[in-house]
């Protein structure tokens, strides 16, 4: 059934519904039509629709409020999102809007029987309630939960798309109002770049829905405005923040594709025009759905022209609630009797099963009605100014928290009705004057002067005689508050803490200044005493996806990623590096750089060009061993400790022409090592002639292992000459392979057969690759990914930094003693390492290689060596199953008592059984002897 | 040619293709050496990968007679006969040419060294680079770096290096190079993270409709 527009006004001046295009949707399960520019309560209340939500506490029908976006009584579901403010949003064709937090249905909600018991409901029984005891924690949860609010989220929901966006500007103006209008022109047209940020879909803030008069100055501020391109407009967007130094978040809603946007601002100067929030009147029923605030009236009028109600009651003490009374009166709503707050007048309750039925004055006058307007005063929206420093005061003659003025910084400004009241042209006179102000100071100019905007005298109205709700979010009543005070909480900051009112999803915007008077009623205090609460930033809900934004994880691959893919690498995330574990059988790979020969993508191996004649200094300080003697054609392996004397990262450097080398480190150390490098030379040895340049990625690094493996390297390589006594075992060379110029070779052997490490200009990475395996066809080659190297190189007993090692491994430790030469002049960590060799050595831990008994035992890595009684002596480093040797093989770090060859240790596994190993003589289990490496 | 060597065929003399990074979508061709993507595009937002070009990484005194010579400091940029030179860090610089020019810059580099102690080095592979052009190129770079683009702080010629997508990554506001009269972004990074940086570009210019666009080799990109 399509809900009939029984409510829908004839066309009002200044609507911003469009009628030419009516849009459907679903409200609880039905079918509903409303118009392009309609909110979805808006659009709801003409279709009849007055219920749109049950209370968090007592489970009560609730309606519009302020038809804001912190109308506490309009959160409803729409589609996958929970908690959307549907007196805010936009309605969109399509939608399916469900009410939350009822159960089983917004008509009948079982938990409504929490208000016949409301008043052993008081503050704090939650807490005090459920607290003992504890082990009944479990079950109480179950039941509270269903009372909790918010909606539901599901698991199968897309994750949504979020983004950020940065901004340096020299003014933002949070808020667009007359006076913030005026402001962003102003502070324009004194050479800025301005931000205007605007919480409503449209600019113009109450004159929107103030009269002819209001509208026609309201054009001509947005006039001013579009005519100036260095003013952004961001509306549906809200400034939610004021940080340290003018960093001003700004959430922007549904932008570029996006849900929502955290703007991040650094600004030069902020203006707070956040305006005035009309605040509720506490009395008995004031809750019921009907009760409606002056300007949720006009707005419902002017802007979607929905008629509020058919017989009104209007209780006013101010020129908004008379205007509000002359809105109904011109669209044929029957004003039964209007209020005067400044003479006194006003009401005793509001009464009614679900909805306003009857309002009962003081002489005990009932009238019946379906409307009761109240216009009782107003709350200054503080948060930004409060953020940056300000602590408000309570101004009595205007009966609300204004600025102190006193604790900005210079940077920070306030305009329009946050800071006093007055004509729409003083607003927009004093809008004008404070962003110039803020233009000034963003130039760095001392500024003119502001014209004062004082506070109009308004009645203090708060409660009626009668108790009724000072905060709806969270149902807490002025009888609360009362027994709050009498409980001995008889301060603003612990009455809110205690009974949670201005805690819930409006934050204090409705409710603080109610609760504040109730308490000072209670207490004897005068509010000014009493004081306001501190308003802390977000000043309106951020999402969590909006705070993560997109999820940037910048990741790297070799120039063979896409052979990889082609060829069923299963990838292996090493740190940020993308790698081929293996292509499917990772042994099958070992076996084959054994017989044959293997190709691997090794191009994450950090790569530093050294040049310079100092190099060699740079070196002998870097590694733990002697380079000045390194010749040309060379290449060394190097150890680095830190000034610790533990081991931070190895690799080999080969020296290609007098003044030019490369290191090589390992692919995790890469960064570390060129910071390590740059300390020194920029610190302690800037007389160096040394330059550093890093080339990991400019290079294709591919190993190629094997028996075959110079076979294949003749195929390809052009200009150097391969045989054994030409290019040797740790040499270097620099030539042509597969037609690309400029690539480096070394013979180097990490998995222990003969290898050629190439490092080819990357951008030809793909093509050598390719080249080598059709050239390799007949002589079986086949890539092998990370796993088989690893298998490989711990066959051959070398080690793995950082693995093998750990943060206090020294070099003695790790079996590299015999690289230290202690004879060098200085070099990074001698010291320390001096010291180990010399006090040390007899206690430290050693890296032995182990041969579990039972051939088929693979123990897992960092399975603990033990004594007989269970005391620690190590724990393996490296274990895998041999596919050479056919028994499992394994590195460890072990006491020296049990280090010794041939000693049998036990191995705990983490199933709690225990294995036995024998330390063996020598780390490599194949070939220990280096001749097929050097073959 | 294919000649016998072993036991298998391989050609006498290879053909080595370069290929960029980045993928660009779109028919692919190879031009004066390099695979590359043929699509070229005329949307408002253009992301282009320019990696073909030469790159040559010079480290000397920050004072120096080289330095002198170049006669750009540190965070900024100019062009010189069809070479960019970027500051890119103290006693640091990126040189920037037509493709293949690599070892002639350094070669030019060296010679105006005049007795310094000057490292010019060829990094055209191990460097991604790209342009981002358009009128909303700012906008579309400000959803992923934190830098203030504005004219005032980040005028032409403007070089620095910052974060962009989490990436560090070398940025260079070029109008003249676009010589389109748009604004233009040079951006260079890491090789290996190339495509990385390429896609978050088109997901954050995805609200203006960037496009992609494929390599301008014929060195008038620089």
């Amino acid at each position: 059934m399509i809900g009939t527009a029984s409510r829908r006004l004839p066309a009002q001046t200044g609507e911003l519904v469009d009628r030419s295009r009516p849009l459907t949707f679903r409200w609880d399960g039905r079918d509903y039509e409303g118009l392009q520019g309609d909110t979805i309560v808006s659009a709801l209340l003409a279709g009849g629709v007055d219920v749109f939500s049950r209370s968090f506490k007592y489970s009560r029908p609730r309606g519009v409020l302020s038809a804001t976006f912190v109308d506490p009584g309009c959160t409803v579901q729409v589609d996958a999102e929970p908690n959307v403010r549907a007196a805010h949003r936009r309605l969109a064709a399509g939608m399916d809007v469900r009410p939350q937090n009822v159960w089983p249905s917004l008509r009948f909600d079982v938990k409504a029987a929490n208000g016949l018991v409301g008043r052993f409901l008081t503050a704090g029984f939650y807490y005090k309630t459920f607290i003992k005891p504890q082990r009944l924690w479990p079950a109480y949860q179950q039941v509270l939960s269903r009372f909790a609010s918010g909606g539901v989220t599901s698991r199968q929901n897309v994750h949504g798309y979020y983004d950020k966006r940065y901004v340096h500007v020299d003014v933002v103006v949070a808020g667009a109002g007359p006076a913030g209008l005026a402001a962003a022109v102003a502070a324009a047209d004194a050479g800025c770049s301005v931000l205007l940020v605007e919480e409503e879909y449209e600019l113009g803030g109450h004159l929107r829905y103030s009269g002819e008069a209001s509208l026609s100055m309201l054009s001509e501020l947005r006039a001013q405005v579009a005519a100036r391109p260095s003013i952004e407009v961001m509306t549906d967007s809200v400034v939610t923040g004021r940080y340290d130094d003018n960093w001003v978040a700004v959430m922007q809603r549904d932008v570029g594709g996006a849900i929502e946007r955290l703007v991040k601002v650094r600004a030069g100067v902020l203006v707070a025009a956040p305006g005035l929030i009309e605040r509720p009147y506490v009395f008995a029923g004031n809750d019921l759905p009907g009760v409606m605030l002056s300007t949720a009236v006009r707005r419902l009028i002017n802007l979607y022209a929905v008629k509020p109600g058919e017989r009104a009651v209007v209780l006013t003490a101010n020129a908004d609630g008379d205007a509000a009374a002359a809105d109904l009166t011109r669209v044929g709503v029957d004003v039964v009797r209007v209020l005067d707050g400044r003479a006194g007048e006003t009401i005793r309750r509001a009464t009614g099963r679900g909805r306003l039925q009857a309002v009962e004055l003081e002489d005990g006058t009932v009238l019946p009605a379906d409307l009761l307007v109240t216009a009782t005063g107003w709350t200054a929206p503080t948060s930004l100014i409060n953020m940056a420093g300000d602590r408000p005061v309570w101004n009595p003659t205007a009966a609300r928290f204004v600025p102190s003025g006193d604790g900005l910084p210079p940077t920070v400004l306030a305009t329009g009705g946050l800071v006093g009241d007055g004509s729409t042209e003083e607003l927009i006179a004093h809008g004008r004057a404070v962003g110039a102000l803020a233009g000034d100071r963003a130039e760095g100019r001392a500024g003119g002067s502001v014209p004062e905007l004082a506070g109009e005298p308004h009645p203090a109205m708060f409660r009626a005689s009668t108790h009724g709700f000072v905060d709806f979010s969270e149902d807490v009543s002025s009888k609360d508050v009362v027994a709050a005070a009498k409980e001995g909480y008889d301060s603003s900051e612990l009455v809110k803490r205690f009974t949670t009112a201005t805690m819930g999803p409006s934050q204090g915007k409705l409710e603080t200044i109610n609760t504040i008077a109730v308490l000072s009623e209670a207490t004897g205090r005068g509010i000014e005493d009493l004081g306001t609460t501190v308003w802390r930033p977000p000043y309106a809900p951020i999402s969590l996806g909006a705070l993560a934004g997109r999820v940037f994880e910048p990741t790297r691959v070799s120039p063979m990623q896409s052979w990889h893919e082609e060829h069923g690498a299963v990838p292996l995330l090493a740190g940020q590096w993308i790698r081929p574990d293996h292509y499917g059988a990772a042994a099958e790979e070992a076996r084959n750089v054994r017989e044959n020969v293997g190709i691997i993508d090794v191009t994450p191996l950090g790569k530093l060009a050294l040049s310079g004649p100092d190099v060699p200094k740079l070196l002998n300080l870097v590694y733990v061993n002697k380079w000045s003697k390194l010749a040309v054609g060379s290449v060394r392996y190097g150890v680095m400790c830190a000034e610790d004397g533990v081991v931070m990262d190895d690799g080999v450097t080969g020296r290609l022409d007098e003044h030019r080398y490369l290191m090589s480190t390992t692919s995790s150390g890469a960064a570390t090592v060129w910071e390590w490098l740059e300390n020194w030379l920029q610190t302690a040895h800037t007389d160096w002639q040394v330059h550093v340049t890093p080339v990991t990625t400019a290079y294709a690094s591919i190993n190629v292992a094997g028996p075959k493996s110079r076979q294949l390297m003749q195929r390809v390589v052009e200009g150097v000459d391969l045989s054994t006594e030409a290019f040797g075992y740790m040499k270097v060379r620099q030539g042509r392979i597969a037609g690309v110029d400029d690539c480096v070779m070394w013979r180097i052997g990490f998995t222990g057969e003969l290898s050629y490490e190439m490092h080819v200009p990357a951008s030809y990475g793909l093509h050598v690759w390719e080249a080598l395996l059709e050239a390799g066809d007949d002589l079986g080659i086949q890539a092998f990914g990370v796993e088989a190297q690893r298998i490989l190189r711990l066959e051959k007993g070398h080690l793995i930094v950082a693995q093998d090692t750990d943060g206090l491994t020294r070099a003695h430790s790790a079996g590299l003693g015999g690289m230290v030469k202690l004879d060098k002049d200085d070099f990074a960590g001698k010291p320390e390492l001096a010291w180990h060799e010399r006090d040390a050595l007899a206690t430290a831990p050693r890296l032995v290689a182990l041969q579990p008994e039972d051939p088929s035992a693979v123990p897992p890595e960092a399975s603990q060596i033990i004594t007989a009684d269970g005391g620690i002596l190590g724990r393996i480093t490296s274990s895998r199953m041999s596919p050479t040797l056919g028994h499992g093989i394994c590195l460890a770090q072990v006491d020296p008592a049990v280090a010794a060859p041939g000693t049998v240790v036990t191995i705990r596994l983490p199933s709690g059984s225990d294995i036995t190993a024998t330390v063996r003589e020598d780390l490599a289990f194949v070939d220990p002897e280096g001749v097929r490496l050097r073959a | 040619m294919w000649t016998r060597k072993g036991c298998v065929c391989v050609p006498e003399t290879w053909t080595p293709v370069a290929r960029s990074a980045i993928t660009v979508p779109g028919p692919r061709s190879v031009v004066d050496g390099w695979e590359v993507s043929t699509r070229r595009s005329s949307a408002a937002l253009r992301l282009s990968d320019a990696s073909p070009l030469a790159k040559v990484s010079v480290r000397a005194d920050p004072d120096g007679a080289l330095a002198h010579a170049l006669g750009v400091r540190f965070r900024s940029s100019h062009r010189r006969d069809g070479i960019l030179v970027v500051g890119s860090g103290p006693g640091e610089w990126l040189l920037v040419g037509g493709v293949g020019a690599a070892h002639q810059i350094a070669e030019q580099v060296r010679g105006l060294a005049a007795g310094d102690f000057v490292t010019a080095i060829d990094v055209t592979h191990g460097r991604a680079l790209m342009r981002l052009t358009g009128r909303d190129a700012s906008r579309a770079l400000s959803k992923v770096c934190a830098v203030d683009l504005s004219d005032a702080v980040t005028p032409e010629g403007a070089a620095f290096r910052t974060s962009v997508a989490k990436l560090t990554t070398d940025v260079v506001r070029d109008d003249a190079g676009a010589g389109t009269g748009e604004p233009s972004y040079l951006l260079h990074c890491e090789r290996s993270s190339g495509q990385y940086l390429f896609e978050c570009l088109l997901d954050a210019g995805m609200e203006f409709g960037v496009e992609p666009s494929g390599p301008t080799v014929d060195g008038g990109g620089a």
